[in-house]
């Protein structure tokens, strides 16, 4: 795995430096609004490996800190003040930080939105397409589950716009199978503990059910099912180390992981990178569609084993690269550096 | 007379604090100008806000838990209510907002009274009823402002005054103003120094208490305001108003207690927090280390505070 990275890695550079004329010396801002959680950490040291890498890097300014579109309104116009030439960002929500960035567009300064769309116009956006994630996995769940049953449905945090994506996409699948029922509802807040001690109380309660979707709080998950000797339903998640690892080992356990790749982050200082060097891209959004990885299958099982790997954090997603976006090699997004650390 | 100059002192101090960081900006990033002024009151807005609504809860002896809830109901109530409405609307929806801010405040006044629960229990429960509440009208972000409201914090009056700073001074001095002069301003001190002397007194302690939870409400409807004036949508979950609000009335002279301190003083910490964390970002600060400066910096200036009205009250 490591060394078909490593090659595209290196095509990629290739690829890279024979496009760009000269390196040039660009300050890149970053804003995110959720700190300590392990797929928005994955997506800030993919922003930093891919700056380094790219040599076009000078230094980046990053805001990082958990708090909410207004609060976000503030980074982004601070980044304005502090000079840089691209600022990307992860949006707290599509509209409320509209008026930040259409001042930075303004001042000729190129916003990237990653992760979620941004519905200002003057912005790129390279996003993971949410409402597909969902549907994806809870079609494959409730086809697992013989297309009847009850079903656990584990949302990520209330309020939150990728949260009302993916949960646009479940109700979509749900319509399908008019058989299966939500037997019970929470909001894990993408929360480990609190994901964990929500199924713990729901297996203690012994209502039986059939399967669980998870909006990538997983790998506890499994967990809480091991430690209360419940038997096993199947239980869809995220692409997570932790979660892809469990696929792999875990004896009964059916389940499928949806790729949902923080190195989306990545992929947002490329495009930034190449819209100031001139190339700009067709469409203002770009949406990166989601993969399905099942245990139930060979060539799922086959996907899970490649995505294998044990120097990741179980937090964070396996798919740390993006094929034709990403060009930093796995040592240096676990490494975390940017450009002058 | 001494107590009038160590108040005033304390304020001194912080404006003194604001001009040397005001300083260090300029030194960090020699551009900065009146457009990253602007933006400085603009963020200020809602901390400024919720600060003075913690403020009053403090000053009446109790504290307002609630206040980042209560944002978050009168951002998504307003949101919801403008979204597709005219001009005129949304001129009612605000005082209709306001008014739920009011009714807000005196619930959770009301319950502190009535059930003689604590007043950080009280408000804490009360953190979850109204968190609850706005997820109940608006489940993810959404809703619209009126462009008239928006434009109200854009922009500058004449550069180096910020609409936003109009604004903020406008809504603050109107309630603040004429309460602190009344009776019920003086009831409010007095029962946060000592209730049983106030009742003793005759002051009517238990709805002195109501009323400046409501003006507490009131001051939270309007950072929730602010929040849909400048995001243009309604938020349902909190943002990070609650402690930074405790901070900023403690920063600005204000004594967990009760009964000491005013509003100035406060909303120069909140303009001075925003700074530090807009000299943060100017500076490329690791953001993890951020969080770390900024709270070492409010200990020592609290600190350095506390130290300096022992050593004035011995001289």
């Amino acid at each position: 795995m490591r060394r078909i990275l490593q090659a595209t890695a290196m095509a990629a550079i290739l690829a890279a430096t024979g496009g760009a004329a000269s390196a040039q010396d660009y300050t890149i801002g970053i804003s995110n609004t959720v700190q300590g959680n392990g797929w928005r950490e994955e997506m800030i040291c993919a922003m930093k490996a891919q700056a380094l890498d790219s040599g076009q890097v000078e230094s980046l300014n990053i805001a990082h800190r958990n708090t909410d579109a207004a609060g976000q309104l503030e980074d982004i116009r601070n980044l304005i003040e502090a000079g840089v030439d691209a600022i990307v960002v992860n949006p707290a929500n599509p509209e409320g930080i509209n008026s930040a960035i259409k001042e930075a567009t303004d001042r000729g300064i190129v916003v990237v939105a990653v992760d979620q769309a941004v519905t200002e116009e003057s912005a790129y956006v390279v996003s993971n397409n949410q409402e597909e994630y969902a549907y994806l996995g809870a079609k494959w769940l409730f086809e697992q589950m013989g297309g009847s049953g009850d079903v656990v449905y584990m949302r990520g945090a209330a309020g939150a716009a990728a949260d009302d994506d993916r949960d646009a996409g479940f109700r979509r699948a749900l319509e399908e199978y008019p058989d299966v029922n939500v037997a019970h509802e929470v909001f894990t807040g993408w929360q480990q503990d609190q994901g964990k001690q929500q199924m713990l109380d729901y297996l203690s309660t012994g209502i039986p059910f059939d399967g669980v979707w998870t909006s990538g709080i997983d790998n506890v998950i499994v967990d809480a099912f091991l430690e209360s000797d419940a038997p096993l339903v199947p239980i869809v998640g995220a692409d997570n180390a932790g979660f892809v690892g469990q696929l792999a080992e875990v004896e009964g356990l059916e389940g499928a992981a949806v790729t949902n790749p923080g190195s989306i982050g990545g992929a947002g200082v490329t495009l930034a990178l190449q819209i100031l060097g001139g190339e700009t891209p067709e469409d203002r959004i770009v949406l990166v569609d989601p993969a399905l990885w099942d245990n139930t299958t060979e060539e799922g099982r086959a996907q899970i084993e490649a995505a294998q790997n044990p120097n990741l954090d179980p937090e964070w997603p396996v798919s740390v690269s993006i094929d034709g976006w990403t060009t930093y090699t796995m040592d240096e997004i676990i490494a975390c550096k940017g450009p002058g650390e | 007379m001494i107590r009038q100059l160590g108040k005033s002192g304390w304020v001194l101090g912080l404006v003194g604090l604001l001009v040397a960081l005001a300083i260090l900006t300029k030194a960090i990033q020699p551009d900065f100008s009146a457009s990253g002024f602007e933006s400085l009151a603009r963020a200020s807005l809602p901390f400024a806000f919720a600060t003075a609504a913690m403020t009053v809860a403090i000053l009446v002896g109790g504290i307002d838990l609630s206040v980042a809830s209560m944002m978050a109901v009168a951002s998504v109530t307003a949101a919801v209510l403008m979204d597709g409405a005219g001009d005129l609307t949304a001129g009612l929806v605000v005082a209709f907002v306001l008014v739920v801010g009011l009714a807000m405040g005196a619930i959770n006044g009301a319950l502190i009274v009535i059930t003689r629960v604590p007043d950080i229990v009280a408000t804490l429960a009360m953190l979850y009823v109204w968190e609850g509440v706005a997820l109940l009208i608006l489940n993810a972000p959404g809703g619209a402002a009126a462009p008239w409201l928006r434009e109200l914090i854009v922009g500058s009056v004449v550069p180096w005054v910020p609409k936003s700073l109009v604004f903020l001074v406008v809504c603050l001095a109107v309630v603040w103003v004429p309460l602190k002069r009344s009776k019920l301003g003086l009831y409010i001190y007095a029962t946060g120094s000592s209730e049983l002397a106030a009742y003793r007194s005759g002051v009517p302690t238990r709805a002195t208490r109501v009323a400046a939870y409501a003006i507490g409400g009131l001051f939270a409807a309007l950072g929730g305001l602010t929040l849909t004036m400048s995001t243009g949508i309604g938020e349902p979950i909190p943002g990070p108003y609650l402690l930074a609000a405790v901070a900023a009335a403690v920063l600005g002279g204000v004594v967990l207690g009760g009964g000491i301190g005013g509003l100035l003083g406060p909303i120069l910490a909140v303009i001075i927090l925003r700074l530090v964390r807009m000299d943060l970002t100017l500076a490329s600060v690791d953001p993890n280390v951020t969080t770390i400066v900024e709270g070492t910096i409010m200990v020592i200036v609290v600190m350095l505070g506390g130290i300096l009205a022992v050593k004035g009250r011995q001289t």
